[in-house]
């Protein structure tokens, strides 16, 4: 694939190129906002590409899901898209999930990956979504159509507000595109002010919808934004404990005992002696591999587990606890380091 | 003057995208219960924003001529 046309585009160039293709997004929902989101990831380049969609192709579905067409009615929406976008963009790595999101499920899916895109259809399915984004620490960029208007919003975003901070009462009887009526350029163009914010979450770059929802409105050409902050009682961890912070070189020069509160699966692995792997929902049993005056450092993906599970040691007596700066990515930035200082 | 902008299904209800209440001042919790009454919103969640900003809280806010204020329900479709 040539991206050279997006790559002299200063505020991208080849190392936000990079950040595209090493990035995982999810999109959760393959119908209006799904078909327009969805190829122009592929296009622009990332690397990793979930699809959630438990639904199946209906005819009323063809005037705004462009994805599918009239031989493909009553095939699984998630299966069908990748087989479409496969077939244009062989270079991405797709991961198909024929489900929709529940309770039961969300965990396992959305923590794999680093962005969450919402194109979904219901309300309850939003809270799911900022509930779960807000435990496993990852972003999610907000969409949502009624008739000719659009809302625009990205969340939980480098400790930003949360869907809840925004509407903090589930609307059960909000009415969905089926009801309400909607157009194909509505949701084509809510989904892609969408995947543009996805762009620059994970290429680094403009003013991201963090703290804002921006509402389209496509009968008049118009568009607001308004500005929104977090509410304290969503927020619970405003008073949290300050925990000093240590930098993994500092860890490894003093050989200290480290604790990585990721679930095990969680990608990159970081693999090393003095390294304990305790996910943080156990955390709480294992406590009695250390002493409680020893120096323990922790770290996690980006900062919010190592925050909770530093507060579970502390409760439990621990007295030098130190938080770890940066994630695990930065982590394993250095012992690749180490390892190269060392061949 | 003060200007009233609706959105979504609010302005489905108040069959308009907006108004302009002649009033100079006004508490917000006042004006909320007006239109809340005259176009039957009881049945609506939905956020208040006064030029731009969403509030938390209207008990103690006073609207004076030149404010916007925005009724921002949550939109479903997608």
């Amino acid at each position: 694939m040539d991206f050279s046309r997006q790559i002299i585009l200063p505020q991208l160039g080849v190392s936000g190129q990079k950040k595209l293709k090493d990035s995982k997004i999810l999109v959760v929902g393959a119908g209006g906002l799904g078909c327009a989101i969805l190829p122009y990831l592929a296009a622009v380049g990332v690397g990793t590409i979930g699809i959630m969609d438990g639904d199946r192709i209906a005819a009323s579905n063809l005037h705004r899901q462009l994805l599918y067409s009239e031989s493909q009615i009553g095939l699984s929406k998630s299966q069908e898209a990748k087989k479409y976008l496969k077939a244009q963009f062989p270079e991405v790595s797709f991961r198909v999930f024929d489900c929709f999101l529940e309770p039961s499920n969300a965990r396992d899916h959305l923590q794999n990956f680093d962005l969450i895109i919402d194109a979904t259809d219901e309300i309850s399915a939003r809270h799911l979504l900022n509930d779960l984004s807000q435990e496993l620490d990852i972003p999610w960029v907000y969409g949502s159509v009624h008739q000719f208007q659009g809302q625009v919003s990205v969340f939980n975003f480098e400790n930003g507000p949360n869907y809840k901070d925004l509407f903090p009462v589930a609307d059960t009887d909000a009415i969905s595109c089926s009801d309400a009526g909607v157009l194909g350029t509505t949701v084509g163009m809510i989904g892609m002010l969408q995947a543009n914010e996805a762009i620059k979450i994970v290429a680094g770059f403009g003013k991201v919808l963090s703290g804002k929802v921006l509402i389209y409105d496509l009968l008049s050409c118009t568009q607001q934004i308004f500005e929104f902050e977090k509410r304290p009682e969503n927020n619970s961890r405003s008073e949290q404990i300050a925990f000093p912070l240590i930098t993994i070189e500092e860890v490894f020069q003093a050989k200290l005992k480290v604790i990585d509160v990721r679930e095990r699966d969680e990608k990159p692995e970081v693999l090393k002696e003095n390294i304990f792997q305790i996910p943080l929902s156990t955390l709480a049993e294992k406590v009695e591999l250390f002493d409680r005056g020893e120096e323990i450092c922790i770290f996690c993906q980006t900062g919010k587990r190592s925050q909770t599970a530093a507060e579970i040691l502390n409760q439990l007596g621990f007295t030098q606890i130190r938080l770890i700066k940066g994630g695990a990515k930065e982590i394993i930035g250095q012992l690749s380091n180490e390892i190269d200082q060392h061949s | 003057m003060i200007k009233v902008h609706y959105f979504g299904i609010i302005a489905e209800a108040a069959k308009s995208e907006g108004e302009t209440i002649s009033s100079p001042s006004i508490p917000l919790k006042s004006l909320i219960g007006d239109l809340t009454e005259k176009y039957q919103l009881d049945s609506y969640q939905f956020q208040i924003a006064v030029n731009r900003k969403i509030v938390k809280e209207m008990d103690a806010l006073e609207l004076k001529t030149g404010d916007e204020i925005a009724l921002l329900p949550a939109f479903s479709g997608g």
